[in-house]
C-alpha cells in the first residue's frame, strides 16, 4: 500500500527464491497515472536498448507493444465511458442550478475516460514459449516465473509464434545483443538477492504490486469487489485460469473488456494443438509409405 | 463520423428533438477526421507476434520435405531391386536433408554459432525440438546409408563385408525413410501448433500438405533426372490428387475473420496458386502425359505454397481481429 | 500534478483511496484529470473569475468558517475612506492608479488610522461598511456562476458541484488543500490568481491546518531553494530585500527603517540582515562601517531576466554565465532569445549535455533559415561540463520547504564539475585578482569572507557552507562545544559555536547567518538535520529539515481555536497546554511558545510582542491572514479578473481588459495580438509531460526517455480538427505574432471547445520540451510565447496566448520568410494591442526596480 514505506511488499527484502515461493504481479489501472516509470526502470536495470523513436499518435503511447526491447508497456485508452463516478462530461448545456441530478445522467450520456495499464509478460502457468523452446533456454524459476537464459538461446524464433499474448520477440540488428529472444525476466537477478523487480519498486502509486501469488490473487479479488461497489461497473480480473494457459502469474485488473487492451479473452497454449497435428502427420507418413510401396509393387 | 447513413439518421433525430425541446443535452455524432480512428483491439496492434522467419524457412520446408520423402522412395526402390533409382534418391536425401537443410536452418537462426544448442534437450511438446532431432536422425541415417550404398555398388569391400555393408545400407535407408516421413510432415505440425490463427486452424491440413508435397517433389525431381518409371508416375498422380483434395478442403472450410489472411489477403493467393500448380494443374498435365511439365508444375507449386504459408502467417499474426475470432474454434 | 510530480501524486492517490475528493481544474484533460473525481475544463486565463466565483458563493451563502475568519483573518479590519475598489464604475482600477509611472500609489489601500498595519481597528461583527469583509463581498459581487460560465466556459451545474465538494471538505472537522503549479504562476496576473486561492482557503479556514493549505508545486528539483537562497536579483537569502541604489536606501539605517516592521516577525529584520552581512564579510564587517553595507550591490532598475535580455539584444551586454538554464528552448520568445544571444561577446555555459543555448551559433532554426550566419556571430561560447546530481554534495529544498541533503554517490567523469566547484574556484581567482588591484571598484571582492575549506577535488566542503547558512556566533570561543568547521582555509579559527535557530540572531554583529530561515538545520548539536532519514511521525519530523525551525505546517497556530483548544480532535495539530502554559502538539508550534491565547497587546509593543495570542500569521504586522493585502503587492489588494494579454474576448466584468500594471516589453519582435484578433483565433496553452524535463536537456538526450515522447505535438479537439480538416497525426504549423513552429496534431476528446458568452473558443495545448539538438528534436514551443512581466515578479504569460493553425509542414530554410508573411503582418508599430503602451513608455518597458516594496515610492 502507498505509504507503507519499507513495509510494503513492493519495497521490503524477501527470500522468495530461496524459499521457492510463487510470486506474481497484480497490476491495477484504477490507480495507474500513466507515468511510465515502470518502462524506464525496467530499461535502466536490464540495460534494454531503445525501441526506436517513432511518434505513434496513439494517445501518449509511443511504445506500441511488448517486444524484445520493451518489457513493460503502458497502455493509454481514451474511451467514451465513465471511470467509476468520475465527472468529465459535458459542460454548458445544463443551465438550471437545481439540475444537480442532471449531472449524473448527463455524464451517462456523454462520458469520457482515460485508462492506463502497464502490460508485461504474463509468466503463464502453462507457458507457450517455454514449451516451444528447443534449446531448453526458457525455464521455470523457483519463484514460478518464466525465464529466458540468453546465453543458451540461439534465436530460432519458435517462442515468438508460440506466445498467445504476443510478448516475446527476437531482437533485430543492429541493436545490442541482437539475435536472441528477449522478454521480461521478472528481475530474476534482483529477486535472487532479495530485491523486488524494478518496475514494482518504482511504481509511485503501487499500481503494480509484487508479492506472493496467492496473496495477490486474494488482493485482486478484493479490489475488484471494492471497485464494483464504488461505481466501477466494468472492473474485472483478467486471469485466464479456465483456459489451457491455466492462469497467469502477472495478472491484471481491467476496466472493460480484454479486447480493448489487446488481450485475448480466451488465450490457449499452442501445445493443445499438438495432438491433432501429430496425428495428421503420422497418418500422412504412413500413407506416404503405403503409396510408395503400392507404386513400386503394382507399377513397375 | 459525420459521413455515413447512421450518422445522418442520428443527426435527423437530433434535429427533431431540438425543434421540440430547444436544447438536446448529451452526445451528438462523432465528427469526421475526429479522434483516433477506432481500430480493433488496442490501436490495431497485433495480439500475438508474427513469425520472424525469413526466406530460409520456406526453402527449408521445400528441400527438407523433398529430401525426407526421397528416403522413402529409396527404400521402396531397394525393396523392389531398383538400385540405380535408390542411389539417386539417396543422394537427393543426403544432400537435401543433411547439407542444404541444416545450412538453411542455421542461417535463419538469430545466433547461428549456437546451433548445436538445439540438441541440448529433447522435448516432445516442442515441435521444433522434435524437428531438430528428426533432422539429426535423418542425417545420421541418410549420409552413412548413402556411403554404405555407394561402397556396396562400387564393390569396394570384399565378400562378407560387402554383405554386411548391404545389410547396413538397407537398415540405414529404411531408417532414413522413417525419419524422412517425419522430416517431411513435422513442419506442418511445427507451424500448426502455434498461436497464429491461420496456422493453427489448419493444423490437420498442413502436415498432410507438407508431407504429400514432399513426396511429390521427390518423385518429380527423380523423374526430371531421367527416371521415367511408372512407380514414380503413380506417386506423381497420388500426390497431385491429394493436393487437389486439399485445395478443395481449404477453399470450402473457411473460418471467417479468423483466417481471412488466407482468403482475403494477397498472401493467401500464393497458397492457392501453389496448390493449383501442385494439385489440379499437375494432375491434368500428368494425365495428358506431359510428365516433365507436370513435375515442374508440382515443384513450383510446392515451393510457392510454402512461401505462401509463411507469408500468411505474418499477415495473420499481425491481425488482432483474427485472434479474437479464432477463439471460438 | 500526476504529470509533473508523479511521485508526489502518490499521496493524492492515497488520500483518494481514503475517501478524499480530487478536483482537477485545467484547460486540458491530463493524466491528473484521469484520476480525479471531477475535471473542470477551464478557459486558460479565467482562473480568477472561477475562484472569485467560489469566493462569492461562499460569502453570499454564509458557508465560510466564521470563527476562523473573524479571529484569524483581517476580515474585520477597517479600510481607509479614500480606498476605491475596481467595482466603482466597473473600471477595473483600484484607487491610486498613476498611468505615467505605470503603477499604483498604494497609500489608500492600507488600514484606516495612524497605526500603519499594527494594531488595526477591527469590527468583529464584520458589519462595518468599510471592513475588509464587506469590501471583499462588494468586490466579488458580480462573480456569479453565470459570469463564471461566460468567462471560463464552466457550466453553473459543474460550478456548484465543485463548490459543494469544497465546502463539504472544510470546517472544524475537515480540511481541503489546493495545489497549483505553473498553470497559475505563468500569467500576467499570476500572483493574484494565487491570492484568490489564499482568500478562498482563509474563508474556508484551511490555512495552517493538517490536510489544508496551499501547496505550490515548484517546477524544478530545487527551485524552492533557488528562491530561499535566491538566484533572483531583487531578494537576498531568506526573502530579505536587495537594497536600492536610487538614494532612498543609501545607509544601513535608511534601509533597515524601510524594511523593519514595527510588529510581527519582521521586526527582527535588522538581526537577519546584519547576520547576513557578517556572513558575507566576516571580520571586515563592523559596527563602524555599517557592517559592510556599502559593499552590498544596490539595484538601480529591474535587473530580471527579460530586462537584461533586451539589453543583450541591444548590444549592451558583454558576457553571460548560463548555468542550468536553456533560454534557447525554455524561455519565452525563444526565437528572440537565440538571436539575442548572438549579440554577446562571450557566453559561458555549464551543462551536462550540449544544449541549444550553447549551439545557437551553428545549429538553430535561425541558422538554418539564414537569419543568422555562423561566420557573422562574434560570440565566444565556453562549454563547461557539469556534474550530475548524484555526483555532487548538497541539499535540495523541496516544495514543502523541506531541505534534504544529498551525499555524493560517485565522482563526476572527466572534467565535469559541480556548480559549487565552479563558483568557488571562480571566486578564488576573482578575489586574488581583486587583492592585487587598488581599484576601489574591486573593494567588495577584496572584503568578501571566502573562508570555505575544500576537498581534494577543489569542491568547497558543502557542509561548511550549510554551517554558515545555519549561522554561528562570531566571537571565537576556543573551548566551546557546538563548533562546526571552525577553521578557515588557512587553518585559523574562524567562528564560534553554531546558533540553534533564528531567534538567536542579533543585529549587533555577534551572530552571522547565511539565511535566517534555514537556521536550525545544523545547530550546536552538530547534526546535519537535512541528512537525517528517520521519520518519527506522519508529518515527517526526523526526515530532513523543514524551514523555519522544522515547522512542517506553517501558521499552525490556526489549527487551534482562538481560545487555544484544537478545532476538533480529528484535526488537532498544535494547541495550548494550560497546565504547562505553553504551546505544544504534533508539529513544532509556529508561534511564540509561551504566548497565551488570551494575550492582547496594548498598542505599544514591538516585534512579536505586538501580536495578539489569537493571531497566527506572525509575519504580518497585524498577525492576521490577509484577505485584503494592504501592502506588498503592485497590482491590487484584492484579485481582479483581467483577461490574458492575448485573449479571444474582452473582459466581461470591467471596461479594462488587461492587468494595468503589467510590463509589456513592447518591441517589434515581441508583439501582442489585440483581443479577438481573427488572424490568431485560437487560444494556445503550454504544459509539461511526465516523460520530459523542461527544456529537454535531461530527457531528450536520454534514449529511455526520448523514445517515450519523441516528437512535438499539439493537442486539439475533434471539433477543431474537423473544422480545419486535420487528421490525427498530421503535421501542422502553428503561428503567432512572435514566430512559427511545426508539430504533429494529436486529436483527442481531452481538449474541449469552450463556449464563452455565445462565442465558441477553441483551445490547443502543447508541451514545450523540444529543441534543435539531441537524439530527438523538434521546434521550440516558446518561439510562440511573448515576453511579458507580471507586475510583482516579472513572470511571463506562457499559459494563455493567441495563435493560428495552418495544416501542413512548416517550410524550412529561406522559404520560411515568404511563408510567414502570409500569416503574420510585417511592419507597423510594435504595440498592436489597444492597451499596450509604445516602447519606452512606462509599462512598455519596465523602469525602476520592484523589490518587495515596488516601483512607486510610497513613503
Amino acid at each position: 500500500m502507498i505509504g507503507e514505506g519499507l513495509q510494503s511488499t513492493n519495497q521490503r527484502k524477501h527470500s522468495y527464491v530461496q524459499d521457492h515461493v510463487e510470486v506474481g504481479f497484480f497490476t491495477d489501472p484504477s490507480v495507474c497515472i500513466g507515468c511510465k516509470a515502470c518502462e524506464v526502470a525496467c530499461k535502466e536495470w536490464n540495460q534494454v536498448p531503445d525501441d526506436g523513436f517513432t511518434w505513434s499518435g496513439n494517445s501518449y503511447d509511443n511504445t506500441g507493444h511488448l517486444g524484445a526491447s520493451t518489457w513493460r508497456h503502458v497502455m493509454f485508452l481514451e474511451q467514451d465511458r465513465q471511470k467509476g463516478n468520475q465527472v468529465t462530461g459535458p459542460m454548458g448545456l445544463l443551465r438550471s442550478q437545481s439540475d444537480m441530478s442532471a449531472v449524473a445522467s448527463a455524464e451517462a450520456e456523454d462520458p469520457f475516460r482515460w485508462v492506463f495499464l502497464s502490460d508485461v509478460c504474463k509468466h503463464c502457468e502453462e507457458a507457450g514459449c517455454l514449451e516451444a523452446c528447443p534449446t531448453g533456454s526458457i525455464v521455470r524459476t523457483e519463484v514460478g516465473s518464466v525465464l529466458v537464459q540468453n546465453d543458451v538461446c540461439n534465436g530460432c524464433g519458435y517462442c515468438v509464434v508460440s506466445c498467445p499474448f504476443g510478448v516475446i520477440d527476437r531482437r533485430p540488428e543492429p541493436l545490442h545483443d541482437a539475435g536472441g529472444a528477449f522478454k521480461c525476466t521478472f528481475c530474476y537477478d534482483r529477486q535472487k538477492s532479495g530485491l523486488v523487480p524494478a518496475c514494482a519498486k518504482v511504481c509511485p502509486t503501487e499500481s503494480i504490486v509484487f508479492g506472493r501469488l496467492d496473496d495477490l490473487r486474494a488482493r485482486g479479488a478484493k479490489r475488484v469487489e471494492e471497485l464494483q461497489q464504488s461505481g466501477y461497473k466494468d472492473a474485472q480480473l483478467y486471469d485466464p485460469t479456465k483456459t489451457s494457459v491455466r492462469g497467469i502469474h502477472a495478472f491484471f485488473l481491467i476496466l472493460g473488456e480484454p479486447e480493448a487492451y489487446g488481450l485475448p479473452p480466451k488465450p490457449q497454449i499452442p501445445t493443445i494443438y499438438l495432438k491433432s497435428a501429430w496425428a495428421s502427420a503420422f497418418a500422412t507418413a504412413i500413407a506416404s509409405i503405403i503409396a510408395t510401396l503400392v507404386g513400386f509393387a503394382f507399377f513397375s | 463520423m459525420t459521413n455515413g447513413p447512421q450518422a445522418e439518421e442520428r443527426l435527423e433525430q437530433l434535429r427533431e428533438e431540438a425543434w421540440k425541446k430547444g436544447v438536446v443535452p448529451g452526445k451528438g455524432v462523432d465528427v469526421a477526421g475526429g479522434p483516433i480512428p477506432r481500430k480493433p483491439g488496442y490501436y490495431g496492434q497485433p495480439v500475438v507476434k508474427p513469425p520472424v522467419w525469413t526466406w530460409e524457412i520456406p526453402l527449408y520446408f521445400f528441400f527438407g520435405g523433398m529430401a525426407g520423402m526421397s528416403g522413402v522412395i529409396a527404400s521402396g526402390a531397394i525393396i523392389f531391386h531398383q538400385v540405380d533409382l535408390a542411389r539417386v534418391a539417396m543422394w537427393l536425401a543426403a544432400v537435401g536433408g543433411a547439407v542444404l537443410s541444416p545450412i538453411l536452418l542455421i542461417l535463419d537462426l538469430g545466433r547461428p554459432h549456437l546451433f548445436l544448442n538445439m540438441l541440448r534437450v529433447f522435448k516432445h511438446r516442442s515441435a521444433m525440438s522434435m524437428g531438430a532431432w528428426i533432422l539429426s536422425a535423418f542425417g545420421a541415417c541418410a549420409v552413412p546409408g548413402l556411403i554404405a550404398l555407394e561402397l556396396h555398388i562400387h564393390q569396394v569391400l570384399p565378400g562378407t563385408f560387402d554383405q554386411l555393408l548391404r545389410l547396413v545400407a538397407g537398415l540405414l535407408i529404411f531408417g532414413s525413410a522413417i525419419f524422412g516421413t517425419l522430416l517431411a510432415t513435422y513442419t506442418g505440425v511445427l507451424i500448426g501448433a502455434t498461436a497464429i490463427p491461420a496456422w493453427f486452424l489448419h493444423r490437420t491440413l498442413l502436415p498432410i500438405h507438407f508431407g504429400t508435397a514432399g513426396l511429390g517433389s521427390a518423385a518429380a525431381v527423380l523423374e526430371l533426372l531421367g527416371h521415367r518409371i511408372l512407380a514414380l508416375n503413380f506417386l506423381g498422380f497420388y500426390a497431385a490428387g491429394v493436393e487437389t483434395a486439399l485445395l478443395i478442403w481449404l477453399s470450402v472450410d473457411k473460418h471467417g475473420i479468423a483466417d481471412r489472411a488466407i482468403h482475403e489477403h494477397g498472401s493467401g493467393w500464393l497458397i492457392r496458386i501453389g496448390e493449383v500448380l501442385n494439385g489440379p494443374l499437375a494432375l491434368i498435365l500428368r494425365f495428358f502425359s506431359f510428365v516433365p511439365f507436370a513435375a515442374i508444375s508440382f515443384l513450383l507449386g510446392a515451393l510457392v505454397s510454402r512461401i505462401g504459408w509463411i507469408a500468411v502467417g505474418k499477415v495473420s499474426g499481425a491481425d488482432p481481429e483474427s485472434v479474437f475470432a479464432a477463439e471460438r474454434y | 500534478m500526476a504529470e509533473a510530480h508523479p511521485v508526489g501524486f502518490r499521496w493524492v492517490m492515497k488520500a483518494k483511496e481514503r475517501g478524499a475528493t480530487i478536483i482537477h481544474v485545467d484547460p486540458r484533460f491530463s493524466r491528473t484529470s484521469a484520476l480525479a473525481d471531477i475535471w473542470v475544463p477551464i478557459r486558460a486565463g479565467g482562473d480568477i473569475a472561477f475562484l472569485g466565483g467560489l469566493v462569492r458563493h461562499i460569502i453570499e451563502n454564509n458557508l465560510f468558517f466564521r470563527d476562523y475568519v473573524v479571529h484569524f483573518t483581517n476580515a474585520s479590519c477597517i479600510l481607509r475612506e479614500d480606498f476605491r475598489d475596481t467595482e466603482e464604475g466597473a473600471t477595473g482600477f483600484f484607487s491610486g492608479w498613476n498611468g505615467e509611472q505605470c503603477g499604483y500609489d498604494r497609500r489608500s489601500w492600507v488600514y484606516h488610522g495612524d497605526g500603519g498595519l499594527s494594531f488595526p481597528e477591527r469590527d468583529l461583527t464584520l458589519r462595518h461598511p468599510r471592513c475588509v469583509f464587506q469590501t471583499l463581498r462588494r468586490h466579488f459581487a458580480r462573480y456569479t456562476p453565470e459570469m463564471v460560465e461566460k468567462i471560463c466556459g464552466i457550466s453553473p451545474v459543474l460550478f456548484h458541484k465543485v463548490a459543494e465538494a469544497l465546502v463539504a471538505a472544510s470546517g472544524p472537522d475537515k480540511s481541503a488543500a489546493i495545489c497549483y503549479a505553473l498553470g497559475w504562476t505563468q500569467h500576467s496576473k499570476g500572483v493574484q490568481i494565487i491570492r484568490t486561492a489564499a482568500i478562498l482557503q482563509l474563508l474556508l479556514g484551511n490555512i495552517g491546518r493538517p490536510g489544508g493549505g496551499i501547496l505550490a508545486l515548484r517546477g524544478h528539483a530545487s527551485i524552492q531553494g533557488s528562491t530561499d537562497i535566491p538566484t533572483l536579483y531583487d531578494t537576498l537569502p531568506g526573502y530579505l530585500a536587495m537594497p536600492r541604489g536610487d538614494g532612498s536606501e543609501a545607509t544601513l539605517r535608511d534601509y533597515l527603517a524601510q524594511h523593519t516592521k514595527p510588529t510581527g516577525l519582521w521586526n527582527n529584520y535588522p538581526a537577519y540582515f546584519v547576520s547576513l552581512l557578517k556572513a558575507y564579510y566576516g571580520k571586515n564587517a563592523t559596527a563602524e562601517n555599517d557592517f559592510g553595507y556599502n559593499w552590498v550591490p544596490k539595484i538601480t532598475s529591474n535587473h530580471s531576466f527579460f530586462e537584461y535580455l533586451y539589453d543583450m539584444a541591444d548590444g549592451k551586454m558583454e558576457g553571460m554565465f548560463m548555468m542550468g538554464q536553456n533560454p534557447a528552448v525554455a524561455a519565452a520568445n525563444s526565437r528572440f532569445q537565440r538571436t539575442s544571444l548572438s549579440k554577446l561577446k562571450w557566453l559561458v555555459v555549464r551543462e551536462m549535455v550540449e544544449i541549444e543555448a550553447a549551439t545557437f551559433w551553428r545549429d538553430s532554426p535561425e541558422i538554418n533559415r539564414g537569419e543568422l550566419k555562423a561566420e557573422e556571430i562574434d560570440t565566444e561560447v565556453f562549454l563547461f561540463p557539469a556534474a550530475g546530481h548524484a555526483e555532487k554534495e548538497g541539499a535540495f529544498t523541496n516544495t514543502q520547504r523541506l531541505l534534504q541533503w544529498r551525499e555524493k554517490a560517485v565522482n563526476p567523469p572527466g572534467d565535469a564539475r559541480s556548480e559549487g566547484w565552479f563558483m568557488h574556484q571562480l571566486a578564488l581567482r576573482l578575489i586574488a585578482k581583486a587583492k592585487q588591484s587598488n581599484d576601489p571598484v574591486d573593494e567588495p571582492l577584496r572584503v568578501l569572507n571566502w573562508w570555505y575549506p575544500e576537498d581534494d577535488m577543489g569542491d568547497p566542503k558543502m557542509e561548511a557552507v550549510l554551517a554558515e547558512i545555519n549561522g554561528w556566533y562570531t566571537d571565537l570561543q576556543p573551548n566551546a562545544d557546538g563548533v562546526v568547521f571552525g577553521l578557515d582555509r588557512e587553518g585559523n579559527p574562524h567562528h564560534g559555536p553554531q546558533v540553534d535557530g533564528f531567534p538567536r540572531l542579533k543585529a549587533d554583529g555577534s551572530t552571522a547567518s547565511g539565511a535566517w530561515i534555514y537556521s536550525g538545520v545544523l545547530g550546536p548539536d552538530k547534526i546535519n538535520k537535512a541528512l537525517s532519514r528517520n521519520s518519527t511521525d506522519y508529518l515527517g519530523h526526523g526526515w530532513g529539515f523543514a524551514w523555519p525551525a522544522d515547522r512542517r505546517i506553517i501558521y499552525n497556530r490556526a489549527s487551534a481555536k482562538p481560545t487555544g483548544e484544537p478545532w476538533s480532535d480529528r484535526k488537532k495539530l498544535v494547541w495550548w497546554d494550560q497546565g504547562q502554559r505553553k504551546w505544544t502538539g504534533v508539529d513544532v508550534p509556529d508561534f511564540p511558545p509561551d504566548k497565551s491565547p488570551e494575550f492582547r497587546p496594548t498598542g505599544n509593543e514591538r516585534g512579536l510582542d505586538g501580536i495578539p495570542g489569537d493571531a497566527p500569521f506572525t509575519l504580518h504586522e497585524d498577525g492576521l491572514g490577509w484577505l485584503h493585502v494592504p501592502s506588498g503587492l503592485q497590482d491590487g489588494p484584492m484579485p481582479t479578473h483581467y483577461e490574458p494579454l492575448e485573449s479571444p474576448v474582452h473582459n466581461a466584468l470591467y471596461s479594462r481588459d488587461t492587468n494595468p500594471a503589467v510590463h509589456w516589453f513592447t518591441r517589434q519582435e515581441n508583439r501582442f495580438a489585440p483581443p479577438g484578433d481573427p488572424r490568431f483565433p485560437f487560444v494556445l496553452t503550454t504544459y509539461r509531460l511526465t516523460e520530459h524535463h523542461t527544456a529537454g536537456g535531461m530527457s531528450r538526450f536520454l534514449s529511455h526517455l526520448a523514445e517515450l515522447q519523441p516528437e512535438l505535438f499539439a493537442e486539439m479537439s475533434p471539433e477543431l480538427a474537423s473544422e480545419l480538416k486535420i487528421d490525427n497525426g498530421d503535421y501542422i504549423s502553428i503561428v503567432s505574432l512572435r514566430g512559427a513552429i511545426e508539430s504533429r496534431a494529436l486529436v483527442s476528446r481531452r481538449i474541449r471547445p469552450m463556449h464563452l458568452n455565445g462565442k465558441t473558443v477553441h483551445q490547443i495545448a502543447m508541451p514545450f520540451h523540444f529543441g534543435s539538438s539531441g537524439p530527438v528534436r523538434g521546434d521550440a514551443t516558446n518561439d510562440l510565447v511573448p515576453i511579458s512581466g507580471e507586475p510583482n515578479v516579472t513572470i511571463m504569460e506562457a499559459k494563455a496566448l493567441a495563435c493560428n493553425i495552418v495544416p501542413g509542414r512548416l517550410p524550412r530554410g529561406p522559404a520560411f520568410e515568404e511563408w510567414i508573411k502570409k500569416y503574420v503582418p510585417q511592419g507597423g508599430p510594435p504595440n498592436l494591442h489597444p492597451e499596450q503602451p509604445p516602447p519606452g513608455a512606462p509599462c512598455g518597458r519596465a523602469g525602476g526596480g520592484h523589490g518587495l516594496d515596488g516601483k512607486i515610492d510610497n513613503r
